[in-house]
């Protein structure tokens, strides 16, 4: 009795290496395969490009990991970058001193207020995340084309593109904000009492409860955090075009999503990891950036995405069905 | 026979709407005994251990745990004074390890305080430690629970339970959903509780485990207490009268 019980848990540990260990082969593979096939893939210049282009996306798929662990999603996320960019860069512009501390404050404001109440409705009120989110990212869209009249407003100072494009030691500096954060967030998923809750929430809430955990809490931290990501992208945006973009982070939800589920996160909530989202999220820059290489129309990139999307939700539920 | 009461339940009626659950009912738990609660579906046995818990509110009566009137508005607060209770859903969460089901909700942390980091390793081994006094095959502690089988969960499950100081372990139906091997082990940790000091109330339809395990059994119907029994002066036959009814018929005695 207890052997079989102990082989079936130990063939379950073991597919569930194969099945991390799978995600980061996958991605292995398709640089090997890009390496033999494109010189160009290799070139530090590429190579660069591929880490700075991930970095702002990375950081909002940090966030999102977070809220798909813990069962739900935020589909704000873009807008609350794009809120970002429009706060922080018209304070850059209009403060005189301080600018760029003032504008940083006032874009992380607005967007953890989002946060905030996205957190509300969700926890609190007890509002689907998929309705709350999508929601408030209409709202906030739709707020800053009226206050921008969807047009970008330039002037931010210039020495503030080093956030967005500067280097250290030849790594994009975007990239070290990314590693950074990805850090910070995967010790705080992976080793604090707080993402420990978060997989408990996700796993099982009513369990979670009854144990006398803040659920309530919890799936309100997640959700300040997650916009808190989202800020910190729109705020390294203003740092690449120096300029407040309305229509920037558009789809980004989308592709944040698809990394983390690609990451061996499941939309189910309860299970993920940091390490898995990053691995996605060059997954999927490495697939844009090969399509890029191979001439292939711009165009095609979220169709591409989409389908890796589709296919790692698919596999997932596969999963499911055998446990 | 002087025997301590840790729980008495004074009167206490509960209704659902229209439904009484409970028709005034007084009931004792007594310390360091494995009591039985029988009766048949519907009676309001996990309607009784919902109040005992914490997870409902009585319309009526009183409960004294410890000689203390006990006013027990959430599970948490039945927890902190010493009422574990093992659910019939067992309250684990699949995704997550043996080792985080048993300390969930009471992590141990380490370093500064603020950081709130997880002290994944004293975990692991004092949960080995913990399961070890109880059964003769820890399951592997780092696995995660959906991995395990229905015994397995349902020791860790009482495992948790006993593993926080605590007094009275309520159980619902703990081997409701097992097989025979499984059954036995569970009865074994059962009985290993009582020898550890706990006092434990199992809610059980099986009447052959009830006669196993008890020291004394109390018999509900239709939301009322029919009466008790000390297990080793009674009868199957007398306990499944009692549930029935026949026995009401055949005495007269209801009370
Ligand atoms: N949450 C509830 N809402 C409405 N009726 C309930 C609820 N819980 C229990 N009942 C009713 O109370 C009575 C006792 O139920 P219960 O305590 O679950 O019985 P038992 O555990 O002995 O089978 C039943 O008639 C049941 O339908
Ligand atoms: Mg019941």
């Amino acid at each position: 009795m207890t052997t079989a019980a102990d082989q079936q848990s130990r063939s379950s540990l073991l597919a569930e290496l194969v099945r991390r260990l799978g995600i980061s082969l996958v991605l292995l593979a398709l640089v090997v395969f890009m390496l033999a096939t494109k010189d160009q893939f290799g070139t530090y210049a590429n190579i660069a490009n591929v880490l700075q282009q991930n970095a702002i996306i990375g950081i909002v798929a940090c966030g999102m990991t977070f809220a798909i662990i813990l069962g739900g999603f935020d589909l704000s996320v873009g807008a609350v970058a794009a809120l970002a960019s429009v706060v922080g860069a018209n304070i850059m512009i209009d403060a005189a001193a301080f600018n760029f501390t003032l504008g940083i404050a006032g874009a992380l404001l607005a967007c953890l207020s989002i946060g905030a109440f996205n957190g509300f409705l969700i926890a609190y009120v007890r509002v689907n995340p998929f309705v709350a989110t999508l929601g408030t990212m209409t709202v906030v869209r739709g707020l800053i084309f009226v206050y921008t009249n969807a047009t970008p407003r330039f002037g931010v100072d210039y020495s503030f593109t080093t956030i967005g494009l500067g280097k250290i030691l030849g790594v994009p500096i975007p990239t070290i904000i990314f590693v950074g954060i990805a850090l910070l967030l995967g010790f705080v998923l992976h080793r604090t009492r707080f993402g420990h809750y978060v997989f408990a929430v996700g796993g099982n809430a009513k369990t979670a409860s009854e144990m006398g955990i803040d659920v309530r809490r919890i799936r309100f931290s997640v959700y300040v955090l997650a916009a808190f990501c989202a800020a910190c992208a729109g705020i390294i945006l203003i740092g690449q075009t120096a300029s407040a973009q309305p229509q920037a982070g558009l789809g980004y939800e989308l592709t944040a999503i698809a990394a983390v589920i690609v990451g061996g996160a499941s939309l189910g909530g309860g299970r993920g990891s940091m390490g898995g989202t990053i691995v996605g999220i060059f997954i999927l820059g490495v697939v844009s950036n090969g399509l890029n290489l191979f001439g292939v129309s711009a165009f095609w990139q979220p169709v591409a995405t989409g389908f890796i999307l589709i296919a790692a939700v698919g596999l997932d539920r596969g999963s499911h069905n055998k446990g | 026979m002087t025997s301590q009461t840790i729980l008495s339940v004074d009167s206490i009626t509960k209704r659902f709407g229209a439904v009484v659950a409970l028709r005034d009912i007084s009931m004792t738990i007594e310390a360091g005994e494995i009591t039985g609660l029988v009766g048949d579906n519907g009676a309001g046995k996990s309607t009784l251990v919902k109040l005992i818990s914490g997870v409902l509110r009585q319309d009526g009566g009183t409960l004294a745990y410890d000689g203390q009137p006990a006013t027990f508005t959430t599970p948490a607060q039945a927890r902190a004074s010493g009422i574990e209770t093992v659910y019939q859903d067992l309250s684990l969460t699949g995704n997550m390890t043996v080792w985080a089901n048993v300390y969930l909700g009471r992590e141990l942390i380490k370093g500064p305080r603020f950081l709130n980091i997880l002290d994944k390793a004293a975990m692991i081994a004092q949960t080995r430690q913990m399961l070890g006094r109880f059964a003769m095959n820890v399951p592997p502690i780092e696995a995660p629970v959906d991995a395990l089988s229905g015994g397995q969960r349902q020791l860790i499950a009482i495992a948790r339970a006993a593993a926080w100081g605590s007094k009275l372990i309520l159980m619902d139906e703990p081997t409701a959903a097992l097989g025979v091997a499984e059954t036995q082990a569970v009865e074994e940790v059962i009985r290993g509780l009582r020898e550890s000091g706990f006092s434990v109330l199992v809610i059980s339809h099986n009447l052959e485990q009830v006669f196993r395990i008890t020291d004394r059994i109390w018999v509900l119907r239709r939301g009322q207490v029919i009466g008790q029994r000390v297990t080793k002066d009674t009868h199957p036959d007398e306990i499944v009268a009692m549930i029935t009814g026949a026995a009401a018929a055949m005495s007269g005695n209801l009370p």
